[in-house]
C-alpha cells in the first residue's frame, strides 16, 4: 500500500537563507532510508518538507517538486498530505493534558472515525505495532506524561501510525532514548518497513547501518552521495562521504 | 584596603538598610488597610446587611451586592468570549502586524484612566444612545476595563504553549483551526480561565467607570437592562465613607470587606487553577 517519493530539485529557504540547495532523490517504497549528515546540513528541513510542515514556519519557502506515487505533493491540499505522511519527531511530543488512549484515538477522530469500537480496536492494533501495548493495556486512561520518555516516544510512533499513513518520517527518534529503548524502536522500524515508506534522520552510524536500505548524505543542504547502506558505509565513492562516515569530521 | 573594605560593608548595609525600610513600609501600608478593612469591616457587619436593601444612609448591602453581580455578569458574558476569542486570534491566526497592532492598541486601552472610560460611557451610552444611568452601561463600561485583560492572558497562554505541541498535531492532518480546538487550547486552559477571573477580580474593584454609567439605586436590580439605574458595593465605599453618620461608615466598611473576601475566594480559585494547570503541563 505505501507509495514511494520522488523529490526534484528541492530548495528549502529560511527567509533569504537558502538551506537545502536542490535535491534530487527517489524514496522508495517498503523501505527504510537513512538520512545522514553533520550537525545543521538540512536534514530535519529535508524531511519537514515531506509532509509540508517547513512551510508553516514564518518566511519557510520551498521551490522544486516533490512526487507522492503520481501525485504533486504541493498541489495536494497540506492537510491531506500530512494523513498520508506521518511524522515522528525528535523530542517525544504526546499531548501532555490528554490520556494514553486519546493521545492515539485523536487523529482517528479527527479523521471521522465514530465507532467507538473501531476506535479501540484502531487503537490498541497502533499500540501493539509500536510495541507498547503490553506496557500500558492496563493504564490507558492515565496521562500520556506518565509514561517514561522512551513510552512516550513510541506513543508519538502508535498516534503517528493510528490513522494509517503510507509513509512514515523519523527525525532522530531515538537521539533522547536510553539504549534499551533506542533497541526496541530499531525493531520496530524493522517490521514496520515491509509496509511503509520510511525515511530516518540518524547521527548514529550503526542505527543507520541496522535499519536503513539506502543512505543518503548530505552536507551544506545537497545530497552527496545516495546508495546502498552497504556501499555509503564500505565503500562511498565521494571523498566527503568517507571522512564522515568513518568519523574524520561532523 | 581596610578603608575601601569598610566603605564597601557600609555602602552595602546602607543598601540594605533602604530595602528593608521600602519592604516595610510597603508591608506596613498593606496590612494597614487590610486591618482597617477587616477589623472595621467584621464589627460593623450583620447578617441582615445580605437581605435587607439601603435605606437612606442606613440599612442593608443586598441591592449592591446583586447590583455587582448583575454588572460583572453583564461584563463578563461580554469580555470573556469576546477576550478569549480576540486572545485566540492575535496568538494563532492574525499576521504579524495585524497582531501588533492589536496589541499596542489592548495595551493603550488598559492604560486609559478608568475615569475616563465612564466619562466616554456615559457621554456615548447614557446620553447619546439614551440608556441613562443603568446595566448595561455599567456592564458595558466595565467590559471595556476587562477586555485588554482576557485577551492579553489569553494570547500570552496559548503562547506559552510549545510549538511542538502544534507540529504534534498538524503533523496527524489537523487544521489549525482543529489543533487549536483539539490540542492547544488544553494546556492553555487554566491560563485563560485565571485571566477572566482576574479579569471578574478587577471589575468587582471598579468604582471610577461605573459612577458615569450606572448610576445608583437603593433597590435591587430588576433586570431592565436600560433605563434604570443599579446599585453596586464600590459605590457604597465610595461615598458612604464621607457622610458623617456611623451607620453610613458601618455600611461602607461592610461594603469593603464584602468585596474583599470575594476577590480573596477568587484569588484562592486562581491559585488552584494555576497549581493545576502547572502540574499538568509536567
Ligand atoms: N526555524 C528556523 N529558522 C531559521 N533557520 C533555521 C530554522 N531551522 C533551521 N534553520 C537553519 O537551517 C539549517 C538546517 O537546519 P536543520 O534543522 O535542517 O539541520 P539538521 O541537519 O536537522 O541539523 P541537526 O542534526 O542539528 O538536527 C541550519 O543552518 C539552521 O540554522
Ligand atoms: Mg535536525
Amino acid at each position: 500500500m505505501s507509495q514511494s517519493i520522488s523529490v526534484e530539485n528541492l530548495r528549502a529557504w529560511y527567509g533569504d537563507h537558502l538551506t537545502l540547495k536542490g535535491i534530487t532523490m527517489e524514496l522508495e517504497a517498503n523501505r527504510a532510508t537513512a538520512i545522514i549528515g553533520p550537525s545543521g546540513c538540512g536534514k530535519s528541513t529535508f524531511i519537514r518538507c515531506l509532509n509540508r510542515l517547513h512551510e508553516t514556519i514564518p518566511h519557510g519557502r520551498v521551490s522544486g517538486s516533490i512526487k507522492l506515487g503520481d501525485e504533486d505533493l504541493y498541489r495536494m491540499d497540506p492537510v491531506d498530505v500530512r494523513r498520508v505522511v506521518g511524522m515522528v519527531f525528535q523530542k517525544a511530543n504526546p499531548f501532555p493534558t490528554m490520556s494514553i488512549f486519546e493521545n492515539v484515538a485523536l487523529g482517528l477522530r479527527i479523521g471521522g472515525v465514530r465507532s467507538k469500537a473501531e476506535i479501540i480496536e484502531r487503537v490498541e492494533k497502533s499500540l501493539r505495532m509500536a510495541a507498547l501495548w503490553d506496557e500500558v493495556k492496563d493504564r490507558l486512561r492515565e496521562p500520556a506524561t506518565a509514561l517514561s520518555g522512551g513510552q512516550q516516544q513510541r506513543l508519538c510512533i502508535a498516534r503517528a501510525l493510528a490513522i494509517e499513513p503510507e509513509v512514515l518520517l523519523m527525525d532522530e527518534p531515538t537521539s533522547a532514548l536510553d539504549p534499551g529503548s533506542t533497541l526496541r524502536v530499531e525493531e520496530l522500524v524493522q517490521a514496520l518497513k515491509s509496509s511503509y515508506t520510511i525515511v530516518i534522520v540518524t547521527h548514529n552510524m550503526q542505527q543507520a547501518a541496522r535499519v536503513a536500505d539506502k543512505t543518503a548524505f548530505f552536507l551544506n543542504g545537497e545530497l552527496i552521495e545516495y546508495a546502498d547502506t552497504a556501499i555509503i558505509f564500505t565503500k562511498p565513492s565521494d571523498k566527503r562521504t568517507e571522512d564522515y562516515v568513518t568519523g574524520r569530521f561532523g | 584596603m581596610t578603608i575601601r573594605s569598610q566603605m564597601r560593608k557600609w555602602k552595602s548595609n546602607l543598601g540594605w538598610g533602604v530595602a528593608w525600610f521600602g519592604t516595610a513600609l510597603v508591608l506596613f501600608g498593606l496590612f494597614h488597610l487590610l486591618w482597617t478593612v477587616l477589623s472595621k469591616g467584621i464589627t460593623s457587619f450583620r447578617w441582615d446587611m445580605l437581605t435587607t436593601v439601603t435605606h437612606g444612609v442606613a440599612g442593608g448591602l443586598q441591592n449592591a451586592i446583586l447590583g455587582t453581580f448583575e454588572l460583572i455578569l453583564i461584563s463578563t458574558v461580554i469580555a470573556a468570549p469576546l477576550g478569549i476569542l480576540g486572545g485566540v486570534y492575535v496568538s494563532e491566526f492574525a499576521h504579524t502586524k495585524v497582531a501588533s497592532v492589536i496589541r499596542f492598541l489592548t495595551e493603550v486601552l488598559s492604560g486609559v484612566p478608568s475615569i475616563v472610560i465612564g466619562y466616554f460611557g456615559y457621554l456615548l451610552m447614557v446620553l447619546n444612545w439614551g440608556w441613562g444611568f443603568s446595566a448595561l452601561a455599567g456592564g458595558i463600561a466595565l467590559t471595556i476595563i476587562m477586555l485588554p485583560y482576557i485577551l492579553r492572558t489569553t494570547e500570552s497562554s496559548l503562547q506559552q504553549v510549545p510549538l511542538a505541541q502544534r507540529e504534534g498535531a498538524w503533523a496527524l492532518g489537523m487544521t489549525r483551526f482543529q489543533a487549536i480546538s483539539r490540542v492547544v487550547w488544553r494546556p492553555a486552559a487554566g491560563g485563560i480561565a485565571t485571566g477572566v477571573l482576574m479579569a471578574v477580580a478587577i471589575g468587582m474593584g471598579e468604582t471610577a467607570p461605573l459612577l458615569y454609567t450606572a448610576g445608583w439605586s437603593s433597590l435591587n436590580p430588576t433586570w431592565h437592562l436600560t433605563g434604570h439605574q443599579v446599585g453596586y458595593l464600590t459605590y457604597v465605599v465610595w461615598t458612604y465613607i464621607e457622610q458623617p453618620y456611623p451607620e453610613a461608615h458601618a455600611l461602607a466598611y461592610s461594603a469593603a470587606f464584602l468585596l474583599l473576601v470575594i476577590i480573596l475566594v477568587i484569588h484562592l480559585v486562581v491559585r488552584i487553577l494555576v497549581k493545576r494547570a502547572t502540574v499538568a503541563a509536567k
